[in-house]
């Protein structure tokens, strides 16, 4: 499937009419969106935080905790993400910044499983003030430097449509 | 509003306008510094309302650090981000209800850490991490709208 095709296949159905029909409906979406984004940055600078040592004296295991409001924060942020996609495919799908940050965002994706099959574990044991190894600071810096950069990105999508 | 005219005029007004990648540079530096200040806020918030217990919350402290850098990005960044049209901004009542929301907020973030340290009483302690919350949530909403409620 090509650009050309899968733009196409996006820009239809129910989301599709709603986002072109309701002049609230963007606005809306951005908004879910700016919050979503805050509040899985937020969790994850409380774990990503704690395993690079500001905040050391916050429990790992306690700090674990807020991945499930990540996830479900990036899922709302997958939805209203969608939703802008939907409104206008073609846009999007040829934009340099989106490209960039769909990819960054996969990278992140594998960044972060990487971290529950390698280092979760293992860090869930770390007693409280304990320093996290290296591997997994490694990791958490990962993640904090790549969904910077996917805010970077995001914010950049109107500006980079060459 | 002769003030406004001066600072959307002057140095900073004529670059945000005129220089092509300084406005999306500073636009983006808004958006990470959001997420950090308001990303610390609704967790410390969160954790105030009962989430992650085991977690103590004088421990968050250091985190409030990483908050504060935050902050001073978007100060930053939204003062130069004012400058590009000062006088409309100033007037409009979605810029006023974030402002007024943001200090609110952030008086609220340090009422909250005091009645935490004070031992106040649990619902004493929700209630005003909710109202926290809430306000820190009324700056985005208002701040997003800001670009489509021009009056």
């Amino acid at each position: 499937m090509n650009l050309e095709s899968l733009a196409l296949w996006l820009g239809q159905g129910f989301l599709h009419d709603q986002m072109v029909d309701k002049f609230w409906m963007f606005p809306m979406m951005e908004t879910f969106h700016f919050i979503g984004l805050s509040f899985m940055f937020g969790a994850l600078l409380v774990i990503d935080g704690r395993v690079l040592g500001i905040g050391k004296f916050i429990s790992m295991k306690e700090a674990m905790k807020f991945i499930p409001v990540a996830i479900v924060a990036f899922a709302v942020n997958l939805i209203s993400g969608y939703a802008f996609l939907s409104s206008d495919p073609a846009t999007y799908l040829y934009n340099i910044g989106f490209q960039w940050k769909i990819g960054l965002i996969v990278i992140a994706g594998f960044n972060a499983l990487w971290f529950w099959f390698g280092e979760h574990k293992q860090l869930t044991q770390l007693a409280d003030g304990q320093e996290a190894p290296f591997t997994a600071k490694i990791i958490a810096l990962g993640s904090i430097v790549l969904w910077v950069l996917v805010i970077i990105l995001g914010r950049m999508i109107p500006y980079t449509d060459f | 509003m002769d003030l406004l005219l001066w600072y959307e005029n002057g140095l900073v007004g004529t670059f945000i306008r005129e220089s092509i990648w300084g406005y999306p540079i500073v636009l983006s530096s808004h958006a990470v510094g959001m997420a950090t200040v308001l990303g610390i806020a609704l967790m410390l918030c969160l954790r105030v309302l009962g989430f992650a217990r085991g977690i103590t919350v004088t421990a968050f402290d250091k985190l409030f650090t990483v908050g504060w850098v935050g902050f001073a990005i978007n100060l930053v960044s939204g003062i130069i981000l004012f400058a590009g049209s000062a006088s409309l901004y100033f007037f409009q009542w979605t810029f006023q209800l974030k402002i007024g929301a943001i200090l609110v907020g952030g008086i609220l973030l340090k009422v909250v850490m005091n009645a935490v340290r004070a031992n106040k009483s649990e619902s004493t302690q929700k209630l005003l991490a909710a109202a926290c919350m809430l306000c820190w949530l009324v700056g985005v909403i208002t701040g997003r709208l800001m670009a489509y409620i021009t009056a």
